[in-house]
């Protein structure tokens, strides 16, 4: 049997998996690391940005507030006054938690995996609103290229003492690219914006020893694959069933691995029940096939909104790799 | 070219600096304002098809949305009173539990150019909150009620159905990422759009 590392890339490279690779069984995440603050349920917190998140309890997630008081980033030409990045945590301190998990993992067995959130296009949004956002890059491109810019050197800075803490096999990078029918921007904006941003990040990464990058976007985006393989993502995750998987792996397998097809949305609910959790997980793995495909929630980290839906697909995904391996 | 057709081409492509001084010279040629207001909602009709067909995106037609107000803004002083062009108040909001606003606030854009007065509630709005605002606001003829998420589609269909049990003569039309025609009819709402561009032209059939 093959360890889950190897599963993993005899499935992404095209080889011969022994089973389906079981959601995220093969990232063993640090979510140690001095990543920055984040809001939990209940919570209302200002980040190292100055970015306020709000996280009601009774809600599935939190939000950047964006009213006139909160917004970081009121005016994008003033954005180097408004805008100051926070010092990236340096000390053995900070890391050691992160440095301890990672040592104890078997890298024969699994990824260690450095979750990297929000992403480049995120912050954006997040210090300034999506609106306003999404108008600078009209409005005004060339500072939206140097915030832009700014904000790529702040992770790369970031991904250097990661690196050197605790040397990622793997990274797991977070950036929403669009909704369920769209990606929020156009391929040629995209390609302007966010293609150099992140040629320089994953291109980092490559070059400092990580094997694996999976990006996090669980939205539409066939339209941004050609730029996804450019810029050296070897996974995208989150992929939805708006985008026609099993088309996608036959056009682009190849070249880069999809994983998700089971829409959050549809069995992650309240009332699911463990048939609704099969139907779902059985028509990806059966469209989409044992190749360049990993079957997964499309929720952007290990666990589902409601108990026990994360657990009963794992479930599923075993039974299916016995019945079609 | 007329100044009422530039104005027309250039909210189009969101030239947001140039539509004012336009809009302005249109009225010079002697266009009224009636006529240069309809210009550019049908301009913004083309931005909706163009975004539900996938050939725009969100930034084009935020920046469209946006020249277009520019213009209205010099419109404004002179068009005070009539309500010939008006299509009504529109009272639109994300139901109760849930917080998305991005989406609602894209409708409420496109809904606006179409030629609607918006009254934006936000986000968690309950549902007695819509019909609060149909009786608190004149000449009501559509509310729109966004919801995101799976959990929240109860929301939604209390908003509708208590809006509807009102017996207020409104118009309900609903959509988000959840919501398909098949559950908008089920609920009772009189209208479904998938995106903001198709909300538009749903919105004005439903009141015209």
């Amino acid at each position: 049997m093959l360890t889950k590392r190897q599963n993993l890339m005899e499935t992404i490279k095209g080889g011969n998996p022994d089973r389906f690779v079981n959601q995220y069984e093969f990232m063993n995440l640090i979510m140690e690391a001095p990543l920055g603050e984040m809001a939990g349920p209940g919570q209302t917190i200002k980040n190292g940005w100055g970015i306020t998140f709000s996280w009601p309890a009774d809600q599935l997630g939190g939000f950047p507030v964006h009213d006139e008081e909160h917004k970081v980033l009121k005016d994008i030409t003033n954005w180097k006054n408004q805008v100051k990045a926070p010092a990236v945590a340096t000390s053995d301190e900070a890391w050691a938690a992160a440095v301890a998990h990672a040592n104890a993992v078997d890298r024969s067995e699994e990824f260690v995996t450095a979750f990297v959130a929000p992403g480049i296009f995120e912050m954006t949004h997040h210090l300034m609103s999506m609106e306003d956002a999404l108008m600078a890059l009209y409005e005004e491109p060339e500072d939206m290229h140097d915030l832009i810019d700014y904000l790529v050197e702040y992770e790369l800075a970031y991904a250097k003492e990661l690196i050197n803490r605790i040397h990622p096999d793997c990274i797991f990078h977070h950036d929403d690219w669009g909704s369920q029918r769209s990606s929020f921007v156009s391929p040629e904006m995209f390609a302007e914006f966010f293609l150099p941003a992140y040629k320089k990040i994953y291109g980092f990464y490559k070059e400092n020893g990580v094997e694996l990058i999976v990006h996090h976007s669980d939205s539409y985006g066939a339209n941004l694959i050609p730029f996804m393989i450019e810029m050296g993502i070897d996974i995208w995750q989150g992929v939805m069933t708006t985008n026609n998987v099993p088309e996608l792996i036959e056009k682009y397998g190849k070249q880069i691995a999809f994983m998700g097809a089971i829409d959050s949305g549809v069995v992650d609910f309240p009332d699911w029940t463990p048939e609704i959790v099969a139907e779902y997980t059985e028509k990806a793995c059966q469209e989409c096939g044992k190749l360049y495909f990993i079957p997964n929630l499309t929720q952007g980290l290990n666990f589902s909104s409601f108990p026990g839906v994360y657990e009963e697909t794992t479930k599923v995904i075993d039974r299916l790799s016995k019945e079609m391996f | 070219m007329s100044k009422i057709q530039e104005v027309k081409e250039k909210v189009e492509i969101g030239k947001t600096k140039l539509i004012p001084g336009l809009v302005q010279e249109a009225l010079d040629e002697g266009n009224t304002p009636g006529e240069i207001l309809q210009a550019m909602v049908d301009s913004m009709s083309v931005v909706g098809e163009k975004f539900s067909s996938g050939e725009i995106f969100v930034p084009e037609m935020l920046i469209a949305a946006k020249a277009m107000s520019k213009g209205v803004d010099v419109l404004r002083p002179l068009m005070a009173g009539d309500t010939a062009t008006s299509l009504g108040t529109c009272i639109i909001g994300t139901v109760a539990g849930d917080l998305h606003d991005i989406g609602k606030n894209l409708v409420s854009m496109m809904i606006e150019s179409a030629g609607f007065t918006i009254v934006d509630l936000g986000v968690d709005v309950p549902a007695e909150r819509f019909v609060a605002a149909v009786k608190e606001n004149e000449n009501v003829t559509l509310v729109a009620c966004s919801g995101l998420l799976t959990t929240t589609m109860p929301a939604l269909k209390e908003a509708v159905q208590t809006i509807k049990a009102s017996g207020l003569d409104v118009k309900v039309i609903v959509g988000g990422a959840p919501v398909t025609p098949a559950y908008a009819a089920e609920i009772g709402a009189d209208g479904f759009a998938p995106d903001a561009g198709s909300a538009a032209v749903k919105a004005k059939e439903l009141v015209v």
